[in-house]
């Protein structure tokens, strides 16, 4: 599904047969001149590559050079020193607050694994009268703003006594999760051939039973794709944090991050290195999971 | 497949310990050890000390209390509180502003009276009192128990006048533009704005300079018309002093970056910039930084001679209406209304809300003077009875006048507009 | 429901000749029934979690409910809300974001040309393009705050070039702050877009490239004549992303960058909707809100769906 790997490189293949095709370029010297301008132009083209490269890293770069510094250094942009990250430690239960996102992250996932790759799999292939609207409904959705339900959200958990409580943040995550997860591993499933799931029906193993045996195992890739992407999604997801979990002991890294800033502790430096924390482990997953996000996009565009 | 029962294992173990690690909240018990939870908006200002070193003590006074005090962050503070209040998982106790904050925030705030003795509060000063009671009048019992009084004042650097050679401290308009000539001459930057002190937003909290603006344009018995509205904010007399007051940046009087800069206090304690408007949370810093260099003033902003300064008990402690601890929460504050928690304010460079407490700070006791000796008039803190919805228009447009990006008209049509569209039981002739 | 209507079909349907039928209905059954018990989990999160809080949203809308008490008023608050000067600006505000969309979409199309010629060392810039998808809004707008400072990078970068008269402080003034907003937006969504167009162009028809290059045409001419044209589903979907990104996953960002200042400059819809119930206490009109922002990403969402549906003839 990922074809930007598997196909061969179009942009290439015009280039050799303008080269070999023209008849004026038989000669050896307008051969190497086409070559020599084939080269330039690759060269030109790593050069601009190279520079969007520098432009997106840049960021990156800042952070760490200026997470070693304190403030003074930073407004004198000279000098280093590793006092801004005791300082954090110290302002910040860094250590609690990525615990608290990283289970908080895992239960959800789980949580709309399980929710979303059972309805997939129905909403794929145990068609049902309605079942058409159904995922319409369920997938459109999608389109509800986080901005729109909290609100009325936060009462209703409140009501539940579940602000406060990983159980509050992560019923919230799940519901944002589902639509586009269901939607991704629907997809996804409709790639695998019904014959397969009749067969396993017809040897005796009943529908739920084929789902987890059969298809289940099948959707490893999908899986994969919405794991990367909710993990991103939820890690570093602000607003629902802010509110559902008001103290520091039960903060993700990002709130506490967000909370930290806006208390205007006067030194940058500390707020870099806050940034660092929490954007590692997100940019682990990532790197380690990118095939899957690819593909996760691509598979979104409903080939 | 047999991972799925690993997965399905996990699963449950992840939901376990989400279950159990459900953190915080009340614990319930009344008899064992109590865990008193207190939110706080302080940043990085004195209070935060102050507080601290009051947790501990109290701590110490009581041993089977666990003080909790929890810093939110202050631009979105009151909006975590409200919301807390919904679903009945906020604090304890809550810093809580006075005033017109206080008021349009009881929904959720216990009323001390009668939960206090009568003989602790009458240590607190009687004026900051009324400001956390309905309608003003401390009859009606406090909803806050005031953890200092404070000004609005500016802050200026001796050494800094002596070399740019102004000779005394400006008392209006005129005189601060001229020093600021002088000053910026000598190469400070005269009068320093930025985000950087309460960290009450993206931009600096204009109510200081609001305060003092209205001191120069009405006296202090009209303030209340500028709740009801008998002055509006688009009069006249407003609008010509807050183009009086836009003139300070584009004057050179003020750093070019006056909505971004962050550390407008660090220019002014190393000495880069010679005055500060400022408040009482920040004096000891200043202190430290400069010792004998640094005094008080009141900002000029003023055609006559400025006769007033903003002295008002400004914030303290109030009680939730929905804590399970509130026993405990009562003794709290009946502790800082003991000379103990004066002597721990003090120390913190805060002037103490309980009668007869010496003040220790140097700059503080000038302020003080202000009142008792040179007989200025004692105004409150204008954002403090003023509506809130008022409050957070004006703070929203009204940096951007200073930075002349929007006019003085149309800062003051907005706040208009905004107390237009209140109920007229917000905006009658007498407070709620 | 449905084991009671499996027994008279196992009760009636036992002779040989008739096994083929009732087991196809019973299977039938069976499938139904297995495909409402693993869709009930997502259907019942999706209502409970995000239908009723919709329903909710609307009738507290219509009340000026303060989190703690509601009094119903009824539509006219829809029309209160409506002649609120400030609502407008805030519309206003997205509508400007708007205007960063065609950046948004056109750069990353560029780069995904570029990646695209498949020079080496490719798939290396295409994972480190895409990297900043993986850091949250916190992050990226603390860095854009220094990087628009009045002494930040982008001012000495001005200086250095000889540029030194455009130096101004960004996050100032209202415009500038949401100019400020809509060059990070775009910086952010650039490796998002990117992977979507070199997606799409991996899988365009190579030798339609061909004949086009064998008919004469230029570089530039094939890429808007031949490849444009046939990666407009990706273009579509690519927009549709871009654009519910700029309305609802810009809240932290503001929050973190401006806080929707200076005066209202960079307060967006979304923004608005938590100022106005959580700062201003005014959850009635928080929720009304909502409300609108919900109902305008419906429409982008349908007239995307109808634009789609036009062209192809066919769903997803």
């Amino acid at each position: 599904m990922a074809a930007a790997d598997s196909l061969p490189a179009p942009g290439r293949a015009p280039d050799a047969p303008a080269s070999g095709r023209a008849p004026a370029s038989g000669h050896p010297p307008a051969k190497r001149a086409l070559r020599a301008r084939r080269r330039s132009r690759i060269g030109m083209i790593f050069l601009i590559m190279t520079a969007i490269a520098v432009v997106m890293l840049y960021p990156f770069w800042y952070i760490l050079n200026n997470a070693f510094r304190t403030q003074t250094q930073f407004e004198q942009q000279h000098g280093h020193s590793a006092l801004s990250w005791s300082q954090l430690f110290s302002e910040l239960p860094v250590g609690r607050e990525l615990l608290n996102s990283t289970l908080i992250c895992l239960a959800s996932i789980l949580l709309i694994l399980a929710v979303s790759t059972t309805a997939g799999f129905a909403f794929a292939k145990l068609r049902y009268r309605g079942s058409g609207i159904v995922f319409l409904a369920v997938v459109a959705a999608l389109m509800v703003p986080l901005q729109s339900i909290i609100i009325p959200e936060y009462v209703n958990l409140g009501k539940l006594g579940l602000i406060n409580t990983y159980l509050g943040a992560i019923l919230v995550y799940v519901a944002l999760g589902t639509p586009f997860a269901t939607f991704l591993m629907a997809t996804y499933y409709r790639g695998i051939s019904d014959d397969l799931i009749e067969a396993a029906v017809m040897d005796g193993l009943g529908y739920e039973r084929t789902f987890l045996r059969i298809a289940l195992p099948l959707s490893w890739p999908a899986i994969a794709t919405v794991t990367v992407l909710q993990f991103i999604q939820i890690w570093d997801d602000l607003l629902v944090g802010l509110l559902f979990l008001q103290n520091p002991q039960q903060r993700t890294i990002t709130v506490g991050l967000a909370a930290l800033s806006a208390g205007r502790t006067s030194s940058i430096p500390v707020l870099m290195a806050g940034s660092f924390i929490s954007a590692v482990p997100a940019i682990v997953v990532y790197l380690i999971f990118q095939r899957y996000l690819v593909r996760g996009l691509t598979l979104g565009m409903g080939k | 497949m047999r991972h799925w029962k690993v997965l399905a294992a996990t699963a449950a173990a992840a939901l376990l310990a989400t279950a159990c690690g459900s953190g915080g909240g009340s614990s319930g018990s009344t008899t064992g050890p109590v865990t008193l939870t207190i939110w706080e908006n302080y940043g990085t200002e004195q209070n935060a000390t102050a507080l601290k070193n009051l947790a501990k003590a109290f701590e110490k006074l009581h041993k089977n209390v666990t003080v909790n005090v929890v810093s939110q962050p202050a631009d979105n503070y009151f909006a975590l509180l409200q919301a807390a209040a919904v679903s009945k998982t906020g604090p304890d106790l809550a810093v809580m502003w006075t005033g017109l904050f206080t008021l349009q925030y009881k929904e959720f705030l216990t009323n001390l009276k009668g939960k206090i003795p009568a003989a602790d509060l009458a240590r607190v000063n009687p004026n900051a009192l009324k400001w956390t009671s309905d309608s003003f009048d401390a009859a009606n019992g406090p909803y806050v128990i005031p953890l200092e009084n404070q000004f609005y004042i500016g802050f200026y650097n001796k050494a800094a006048f002596a070399k740019a050679g102004v000779a005394s401290v400006p008392t209006d308009w005129t005189q601060l533009f001229a020093a600021c000539k002088k000053l910026k001459a000598a190469g400070y930057t005269p009068l320093t704005y930025g985000n950087g002190g309460q960290p009450l937003g993206a931009e600096f909290y204009p109510w200081y300079d609001l305060s003092y603006m209205m001191i120069g344009a009405h006296p202090v018995t009209s303030w209340q018309q500028l709740y009801s509205g008998q002055i509006p904010w688009t009069s006249a007399a407003n609008e010509a002093q807050l183009a009086t007051w836009s003139k300070l940046k584009s004057n050179g009087c003020t750093n070019s970056d006056v909505l971004t800069k962050t550390n407008n206090l660090g220019d002014f304690e190393t000495g880069k910039a010679a005055m500060m408007v400022d408040g009482t949370w920040d004096t000891q810093k200043f202190t430290s930084a400069l010792g004998s260099k640094v005094a008080a003033f009141v900002p000029p902003f003023s055609n006559s001679p400025i006769k007033g300064v903003v002295d008002f008990a400004g914030d303290g402690l109030s009680m939730t209406n929905y804590t399970q601890h509130s026993a405990q929460a009562l003794q709290f504050l009946e502790f800082m209304t003991t000379s103990q928690a004066a002597t721990i304010i003090n120390a913190a460079g805060l002037i103490p809300a309980i009668n007869g407490t010496p003040t220790s700070n140097p700059v503080n006791q000038q302020m003080l003077n202000f009142v008792s000796q040179d007989h200025l008039t004692v105004y409150p803190m204008l954002d403090n009875v003023v509506q809130p919805n008022v409050v957070n228009t004006g703070s929203k447009v009204l940096p951007s006048v200073l930075n002349g990006s929007i006019s003085p008209k149309s800062a003051l049509s907005s706040m208009q507009t905004t107390f237009g569209q209140l109920p007229a039981t917000q905006r009658g002739t007498s407070y709620p | 429901m449905s084991v009671s209507e499996a027994t008279p079909a196992l009760a009636r349907g036992t002779s040989p000749g008739q096994r083929t039928r009732p087991r196809r209905s019973r299977l039938a059954r069976r499938r139904r029934r297995a495909g409402i018990l693993l869709s009930l989990p997502a259907v019942i999160v999706v209502v409970a979690l995000l239908g009723i809080p919709i329903g909710q949203a609307v009738y507290y809308s219509m009340t000026n409910w303060n989190g703690l008490t509601a009094q119903w008023i009824g539509p006219s608050t829809y029309s209160t809300a409506l002649s609120d000067p400030i609502f407008w600006r805030v519309l206003e505000n997205n509508g400007l974001l708007l205007l960063s969309i065609p950046f948004a979409i056109g750069i990353p199309l560029a780069i995904a040309a570029l990646l695209n010629e498949h020079v080496r060392g490719w798939r290396f810039f295409r994972s480190v393009y895409f990297l900043p998808t993986a850091v949250s809004w916190v992050v990226i707008g603390m860095v854009a705050v220094q990087f628009f400072a009045l002494n930040g990078l982008m001012n000495k970068f001005l200086g250095a070039v000889g540029l030194g008269s455009f130096q101004t402080d960004m996050l100032a003034g209202q415009r500038s702050a949401l100019i400020a907003l809509a060059i990070t937006f775009i910086w952010s969504m650039l490796g998002t877009n990117t992977i979507i167009f070199l997606t799409g162009m991996a899988t365009l028809d190579p030798t339609l490239l061909e004949a086009a290059r064998v008919d004469g045409l230029h570089r530039r001419q094939i890429f808007f004549r031949v490849t444009l044209p046939l990666l407009k589903r990706f273009v579509q979907f690519s927009f549709v992303i871009t654009v519910i990104s700029a309305f609802s996953a810009l809240f932290s960002l503001i929050f973190v960058m401006t806080n929707g200042g200076p005066g209202f400059g960079t307060t967006t819809l979304e923004f608005f909707v938590y100022q106005s119930a959580f700062s201003l206490g005014q959850f009635g009109t928080g929720a009304l809100y909502g409300i609108i922002l919900f109902v305008i990403m419906i429409v982008v969402g349908l007239v995307q769906l109808r634009l789609i549906r036009s062209e192809d003839g066919e769903g997803w």
